[in-house]
Formats: structure tokens, C-alpha cells, sequence
């Protein structure tokens, strides 16, 4: 059964063309020699301040890049990169790094403006929102401005851009860099760890519940640059954090490169809800320009009872190659997954998630809905997996795609693997199978069946989205609720 | 940056060039297959068993669990009772054809002549770089069948394809042509008569003509000690019927594969699999299946049951291209995992460019129901009972989808024999 109109119209909106963040900041920019080098990362290690150990790390990390070889296996193609023809350092002039808001070039200040990311704390305050967001603006290679800073500190969370956590908090960062997501965890990731210019950092104490959601705002604005942003959650014992991430660029003809790193560490009974809504700039209809999304995001249920979820929307990027992954390490503890993928243009999605159990009486979710349409080609790939002592590991999984129009493709490649006789894996592409009861539920109260699943699937990523602080908030509401009637499998 | 060229050839990868050396002169062929046999061998020599780096062998790192190759000992194998009793026998015995001509309505050839005056050549194509079955076959296959049904021949009695082998190494292909509108139920069936180490390759290719209406049964029965590659290249014709029942329940390391291509608008496949492993061994079965034109229903369907230190591996591929509007696949891998050393590993993918069509596909993994053991529990039935009840219902499910009785029967006295060996 082909789609129903309504999702259509709706996946039509979002269209490449209609793309609405493609505008361009003019702003003098103070940039790094173009190509790839020791001296380029001695360069950007300089800039940054940073630590001897810090560049140590970066160094290793290159030398060992230089050895790999780039990966084949994802369903996507693109041109050999020339990585020597990428500026790694691109930063606003007269700005090295976060300052207060009032020192913050209005340019940028307008351009954040024009995206729907309000930085001054007064006018967040003065609107009709009632929560209030933190947000760190990541502008090209630097962080901008962090915003509620100080009243985060009141609580002892500290969220600052990775570059100032590393000259402010090296104990830390140190102890947990690298940790999820191994220098050499894979060709991308290495890059990275080599060049990585800025993130956000996000350490919350024992016992702790963040008093405010927090997001990072990644916007890619210079020519022929890379965007290597590193990212590093924390939560100890106890602690909980909601935290958003949002992205997009400008829209040129050739290609950009974003290869970024994102580590979660949870502790014993933390918990960290992780969301993207990823809006690069997707090429337009011929597939001519868009960025590269390269993407390692790893979180690592480290303590018992600990609780990771990932949600993303993604309707950017000519080439998205992303699997936010979960090791279920501590027992008993969670991973999530829930994703929304809409491909249109000739966008190349090959994305989906990893969930490694390890512990005992670990459970996961994984819930995934592709949708393609144009001449885009939208993949889910997925690994589930139970180690020899995870006892009672459990897994169900869903994912469902959609294809509008006859040139598109709609892919799955799940992995299953089974080590211990008392895991559980479930892998079901039917929708009637989200949960029986809880369809059973809304039925038997009058909701149809594609009503109760769209409800379902809001219900569980709702509590983000409304929080999303974005205009696109509402675009994003809009997709989960897109109706899979006539989902192919 | 070449990698390949600094990889030492491990003994197994000797041993089978080895084994073609070995064979040299006495392996049947003109000029031409005689290139086509050394291009295969030159490619094995130059690439390698494959690695799990290889995505089609991602969860049989045959480089590594291929340790060695038996070689020949003079095997003197001979035909064996056949699965269905009655049914006509055609056997490949330690590598040589008998020397039957007719059947049944049926035309029968030795491959051994067609590949002697080098007609064979067309049937030796390989299905990419990957596929080291087709080579391996390619390279040393002696003999075989060539079977021709023709047009509108209903078979009265099943045909059992017997492949026997003791020690040693046995590789064979079978090409088989079914008519249009004909009908009939087949039996291929590869069975160990000694404890000898045997490592044996065989490759079917079947044609099912338009309408026609077929049953084929792959029992693969193997010695603990052996190796088997197997593969079925399968075309089907317009409005024709083809149940496909694939049971494993023997060998050390084995491999099946199965290709399928749905060529003919309104055909129907049926493809039930059971994989029963226990041992230390190590199954493969990797499907792929090509919907090329509209409107064709396929289901798939496996259950395996793992003992032991066994492991098991299902790999499905359904692809439905641009054309084939109206598809209809369901496939879906359900294991049973009885043992905490077992593995099961399983990769059902789509691959779908058309619009309007219905795909799914579902697998589980897990130990038996609780529920379903204390039902029968709770009945004063006693768990070791309960456990080979549960089991066996679970395979029976899809053995008695087969309409025939005989073969369902032989069948299931076929697993219950291994359960309870294994249970």
C-alpha cells in the first residue's frame, strides 16, 4: 500500500529546497592554513590553550589516522575527500573562545537570532517559555557563548565548552576523553581526536538532577571548512540530565565535512537523555553540495540501574553515517533509541544504532522510522547484541520505513547476535507490535491503530521535543507524528 | 597499500590448491573449462578464504574456522536408503555420478560430459567476488546430474539427488531444468557413511518453468567431523510454486546458501528452513532472494534449535527492485537457544526500491517459554519431557506445513532421532 497523502505533504515541507537555514553570517573570520598536519594540530592545540597532554593525545591520535584505512561498508556513496583541502580551524575574529554575552559580536548574536536560538538570558526570561535551556553556541571551529552558566554552577553542574573544560577541569576530562569511544575506535573518530576544535562538556555531580535542559547549537557558517566537535557527558551517582543538540549550515555548492565525537558516561542510577534534531544543510535537489555527516556517538551505561536514551531527528546532511550506540555494562541498566529519519533530494541515510548488552537483567529499546522519498536512499542498520554473562539481557526492537515515490530506497540491516541462552531478542517489523498492551489500551478506547502508534511514539520523545527551544520544535513534533500507514517493513 | 599481498596462505587455503594440483589431468573439461577451473583456483590462491571483513561471510570467518582440508583416501562410498521410501535414487558417490539415464519422465545426464565437451561452461558463472563456493565448486567438481523435466510431467514418486561421501573430498553441481506446468517433489540429500573428515561442495541450479508446481527438500546430514558448502541457484517462471524446505542437522562447519530469483510475474515461494546444531559446530544459511518483477509472494521462514557449543548463523537479503510493485515477502528467523555456550547470530535484510509493496521481517532469539513449560509442568508432565515437547513443536510447526505426509514423516523421524541424541 503506497503512503498516505497527509505524509506526503508533510515529508514535501521539509523538502531540500525548501531548506530554511541556508543563509550565510559575513563575518571576518580568522582561519588556520588550509590541509592536514602535525603542525596544523600544534596550531589548533595553540589556539585553544591547551594542556601538553592534550596535544600529546591529538598528536597520537593523527599518527595513527595516517594508518587507517577510510570505511566501505555503509550504503552510501560520495567522492573520495581530499582532506588536505578542509580548513580544521575557522573562527569568528576577536573571539578565541566563549566570552560574556555582551562582548559576543552582534553579528553572531543576529545569526543565532535568525535561527530561533535567543542567547541573551534576559529575553529567554522575558519570553512565554516556562523552562528555561542552557545553551552553548558552537559557531565553526569555537564556542561562542554558553549561556546560564553560572546558575548551573549554583547546582554544581558545569557545562562549558569542551576547550574551556579542558583548561578548567583537566582532572576530568582526562579521566573520561576517550574512554567510551577509543582514539582508534574507527577512522572518523581518530580524525576527530586529532582535530577536534570545539563541544560542549557536561559534568553533573553525584545525586544531582540538572535544574534546566541543556543543548549545544552546532551552525557551520565558513567555506570549505570541517566541523570536528567533540562532546563529553558526565553523570555520577543519581544524577540526571536532558541535553539537545541542534545543527545547521549554509547552503553552498561543494561538499563540508562534519565528523564529530559525542561520549556519555552514566554512573550508578544516572540517567541522560540525549536528543539531536540534525538539520545540516542537505544539498540540494540534483545532490549538488550538503554536508557530510560522519558521526561516532557512544554512551556507556557504566553503573548499575543506569539509563541512556538517544533520540534524533534527522532530515539534514547529503550523507548521514551515525549509529548512537548504548554498552549496557552496569546490570540492570537501559538503553533507548528512537529515531526519525526522513531522506529527501539524493540524501544518503545510513544510520541506526548499537546496543551492547553486558550486564545482567539489561534491557534495551529500539525504535526506528525511515522515511524516503526523491532519489535518496535511507538505511537503517542495526546491532544487537548479549555478551556470554548477560543474563536476562532483553531487547525489542521496531523499525518501520516508508518510501514515497519510486526512486527511492528503503534498506534495513539488523544485526543479531545471541551469546547467552536466556536473552530475549525480539526484531519485529510489523506495527502492530510496538507493545500490545499499550496499543490494546488506546484502542480499546477508540484511538485507531495508527493514531495509538503515532501517540506511542510521541509519548516517548515528547517530553524533548516540547522542551526543544527551537523553531523547529514544531517541525519536528510534526514528524513524529507522520502517519506510517503504508510502511513497507 | 595492498594488504592481500602480505597474507601468509594458511593450510587449509594450501590444502586446496593442493587438492586441485593434486587432481590435475584427471578432473573432466575442455580447453575452456579447463581456464575457467585455474581462474578459480588463481583467485582463491590470490584473495583467500574470506574473513568476516568480507560482509556476505561476516559471521563465518571461514579463513579462520577452516583449519584444514581432508584429502582424498580412496573413498569407496556407495548409495544409501533413500529419505522417502520409495522415491527414485540418483546418487553421487565419493564424487562420481551413476550412470542412470531416465527416470520417471525424466531426462537424466552425467555434468561429467557436459563438462568433458565443455557445454558446462555456461553453468560456471560465480555470483561476485565473494562467492567462494562457486569457485571452489567451479574449480574441482567432477561430476554430477543434469536433469530435464519436461513440460506438463507430473512425477509420481519423490527423486532423492543423493550426494554420499566417507572421507575425503567430493564436490559436484546439479543443473536441473523443470518444464513448464510440470510438477513433482525432490529430495537433495548429502549423507556421511564413515567418521572420516570429509570436505564436500555441491551446487544446484534449478529452473522452474512457468506454473509449474515444486517441492525440493535440502537435508544436509553431514558427519560430526565434516565440512560442507552448499548452494541452490534458483530461478522461478511466471505463476509457478516452489516450497523450498532447507534442514540442516549435521556437519562441523557448514555453509548453505540459496539464491533465488523471482523472474516470472505471479510465482509463489514457499521456503521453510530448520537448523538443528549442537556439537561444537558451525552453520551458516544465507539467503538471498530477488524480487525482479511484480506482483509475487514469497514467506521465509527458519527455526533453530542450538545445543551445546554450537553456532548458528541466518543471514536473509530480500531485495525487491523498482518494478516489482506488489511484492509480497515475509521472512522471519526464530531461534531457540538452549545453551548458555550456544550462539546465534542473524541478519534478515530488506533492500527495497519499489513503493507499494509489504515487507517484513521479524526475528527472535530466546530460551523456551516459562509459560509454555509450566502449562505442561502444571499437567504432571516432567521438564525433561516438557522441554523435547516444546522443542519439537516448535520445528513441527514448520515441517508439517509440507503437504505431503511421507515426506513429513521421514522428516520428523529424522529430527526426533537427532533431538534425542542431542536433548
Amino acid at each position: 500500500m503506497p503512503a498516505v497523502q497527509e505524509t506526503i505533504d508533510q515529508v514535501r515541507q521539509i523538502d531540500v529546497d525548501q531548506y530554511k537555514y541556508g543563509f550565510e553570517t559575513l563575518i571576518e573570520m580568522d582561519k588556520a592554513p588550509k590541509g592536514l598536519n602535525e603542525d596544523i594540530i600544534r596550531f589548533i592545540s595553540a589556539k585553544k590553550d591547551e594542556p601538553e597532554w592534550m596535544l600529546e593525545w591529538r598528536l597520537d591520535a593523527y599518527r595513527r589516522w595516517l594508518t587507517m584505512e577510510e570505511p566501505s561498508w555503509a550504503r552510501v556513496e560520495y567522492p573520495q575527500i581530499d582532506f588536505n583541502d578542509i580548513y580544521y580551524y575557522a573562527a569568528p575574529k576577536n573571539q578565541t573562545g566563549p566570552k560574556t554575552i555582551d562582548e559576543v559580536d552582534p553579528e553572531l548574536l543576529a545569526t543565532y537570532e535568525k535561527l530561533g536560538i535567543p542567547l541573551r538570558e534576559q529575553e529567554i526570561l522575558a519570553g512565554v517559555q516556562e523552562s528555561k535551556v542552557a545553551v552553548d553556541a558552537v559557531f565553526d571551529s569555537i564556542s561562542v557563548v554558553t549561556t546560564f552558566k553560572e546558575e548551573l554552577a549554583k547546582a554544581g553542574v558545569i557545562f562549558m565548552s569542551i576547550s574551556e573544560a579542558i583548561r578548567e577541569h583537566p582532572e576530568l576530562v582526562r579521566k573520561y576523553l576517550g574512554s567510551v569511544v577509543p582514539v582508534t575506535d574507527n577512522y572518523y573518530a581518530t580524525l576527530n581526536s586529532a582535530v577536534f576544535t570545539d563541544g560542549s562538556f557536561v559534568f553533573v555531580p553525584k545525586g544531582v538532577r540538572c535544574p534546566m535542559e541543556l543543548s549545544t547549537y552546532f551552525r557551520i557558517n565558513e567555506k570549505n571548512t570541517g566541523q570536528f566537535e567533540r562532546t563529553l557527558i558526565i553523570c555520577e551517582d543519581g544524577a540526571y540530565v536532558s541535553y539537545l543538540e541542534g545543527c545547521t549550515a549554509p547552503q553552498r555548492d561543494e561538499n563540508q565535512l562534519h565528523a564529530a565525537v559525542v561520549e556519555l558516561v552514566a554512573l550508578d542510577d544516572a540517567e541522560i537523555k540525549y536528543s539531536t534534531v540534525q538539520n545540516w544543510y542537505p544539498g540540494d535537489s540534483e545532490g549538488k553540495g550538503g554536508i557530510y555527516n560522519f558521526v561516532t556517538k557512544r554512551g556507556d551505561c557504566r553503573g548499575a540501574n543506569s539509563k541512556i536514551s538517544w533520540t534524533q531527528v534527522e532530515t539534514g546532511s547529503a550523507i548521514t553515517w551515525k549509529y548512537p550506540s548504548c554498552i549496557l555494562r552496569g546490570d540492570n541498566s537501559r538503553g533507548e533509541f528512537y529515531s526519525i529519519a526522513v531522506s529527501n533530494g539524493r540524501q544518503q541515510i545510513d544510520s541506526g544504532t548499537k546496543m551492547m548488552h553486558l550486564g545482567k537483567n539489561t534491557s534495551s529499546r529500539i525504535i526506528s522510522k525511515g522515511i524516503s522519498a526523491g532519489r535518496s536512499n535511507n538505511t537503517y542498520r542495526g546491532q544487537v547484541s548479549a555478551h556470554r554473562r548477560a543474563t536476562n539481557a532483553r531487547n525489542f526492537t521496531q523499525c518501520d520505513s516508508l518510501l514515497i515515490g519510486n526512486n527511492c530506497g528503503a534498506h534495513t540491516v539488523p544485526y543479531i547476535e545471541a551469546k547467552n541462552a536466556t536473552a530475549q531478542f525480539e526484531h519485529e517489523a510489523t506495527t502492530s507490535k510496538i507493545s500490545e498492551d499499550q496499543l490494546f489500551y488506546c484502542m480499546q478506547r477508540g484511538i485507531p491503530e495508527e493514531e495509538a502508534i503515532a501517540l506511542i511514539v510521541n509519548g516517548f520523545v515528547k517530553e524533548v521535543i516540547q522542551e526543544l527551544p527551537m523553531e523547529f520544535a514544531v517541525e519536528a513534533q510534526k514528524l513524529i507524528g507522520i502517519s506510517l500507514e503504508g510502511s513497507v517493513g | 597499500m595492498n594488504m592481500q599481498s602480505k597474507r601468509p596462505i594458511t593450510a587449509a587455503e594450501q590444502g586446496l590448491v593442493d587438492s586441485f594440483v593434486n587432481r590435475l589431468g584427471s578432473l573432466p573439461g575442455d580447453q575452456t573449462i579447463t581456464e575457467i577451473r585455474d581462474g578459480y583456483i588463481e583467485d582463491i590462491k590470490r584473495d583467500g578464504l574470506p574473513t568476516r571483513r568480507i560482509e556476505a561471510w561476516h559471521y563465518t570467518d571461514l579463513r579462520s574456522l577452516l583449519k584444514t582440508v581432508p584429502q582424498d583416501t580412496g573413498d569407496t562410498a556407495g548409495p544409501v536408503e533413500p529419505l522417502v521410501a520409495g522415491s527414485n535414487v540418483l546418487a553421487v558417490a565419493a564424487g562420481q555420478a551413476d550412470d542412470a539415464v531416465a527416470a520417471d519422465g525424466i531426462q537424466i545426464s552425467q555434468y561429467r560430459d557436459a563438462l568433458s565437451d565443455g557445454s558446462a561452461r555456461s553453468r560456471m558463472a560465480v555470483h561476485g567476488a565473494d562467492d567462494v563456493i562457486g569457485r571452489l565448486n567451479g574449480a574441482l567438481t567432477r561430476d554430477g546430474f543434469a536433469l530435464d523435466i519436461a513440460d506438463g510431467v507430473s512425477l509420481e514418486k519423490p527423486l532423492e539427488i543423493q550426494m554420499v561421501q566417507g572421507g575425503g573430498q567430493g564436490h559436484a553441481r546439479f543443473p536441473v531444468t523443470i518444464g513448464a506446468g510440470a510438477k513433482g517433489t525432490f529430495v537433495e540429500r548429502h549423507v556421511s557413511v564413515s567418521d572420516d573428515s570429509a570436505l564436500v561442495s555441491s551446487i544446484t541450479d534449478l529452473k522452474v518453468g512457468d506454473n509449474a508446481e515444486i517441492v525440493w527438500v535440502i537435508a544436509q546430514e553431514r558427519g560430526l567431523q565434516d565440512t560442507h558448502f552448499g548452494q541452490i541457484n534458483i530461478e522461478l517462471g511466471a505463476g509457478a510454486t516452489l516450497t523450498l524446505f532447507v534442514a540442516n542437522s549435521g556437519g562441523e562447519l557448514v555453509r548453505q546458501e540459496i539464491h533465488i530469483r523471482a523472474r516470472g510475474e505471479g510465482s509463489e515461494l514457499i521456503l521453510r528452513g530448520v537448523n538443528l546444531l549442537g556439537g561444537q559446530s558451525h552453520t551458516d544459511v544465507t539467503m538471498t532472494l530477488d524480487h525482479l518483477v511484480p506482483n509475487c509472494v514469497s514467506t521465509e521462514t527458519f527455526r533453530n534449535v542450538v545445543f551445546d557449543r554450537a553456532r548458528g548463523v541466518f543471514q536473509g537479503q530480500i531485495r525487491v527492485a523498482q518494478i516489482a510493485q506488489k511484492t509480497d515477502a515475509q521472512m522471519a528467523c526464530n531461534t531457540l537457544l538452549l545453551s548458555d555456550d550456544g550462539e546465534f547470530s542473524s541478519k534478515p535484510e530488506l533492500e527495497i526500491f519499489a513503493d507499494d509493496v509489504q515487507c517484513a521481517h521479524g526475528a527472535t532469539v530466546a530460551d523456551i517459554d516459562e509459560n509454555h513449560l509450566f502449562y505442561l509442568k502444571s499437567r504432571g508432565i516432567g521438564d525433561k519431557k516438557a522441554r523435547a515437547m516444546l522443542v519439537n513443536a516448535f520445528i513441527a510447526e514448520i515441517v508439517e506445513e509440507l503437504e505431503d505426509e511421507a515426506l513429513i514423516e521421514a522428516l520428523e523421524a529424522r529430527f526426533e532421532e537427532w533431538l534425542d541424541h542431542h536433548g
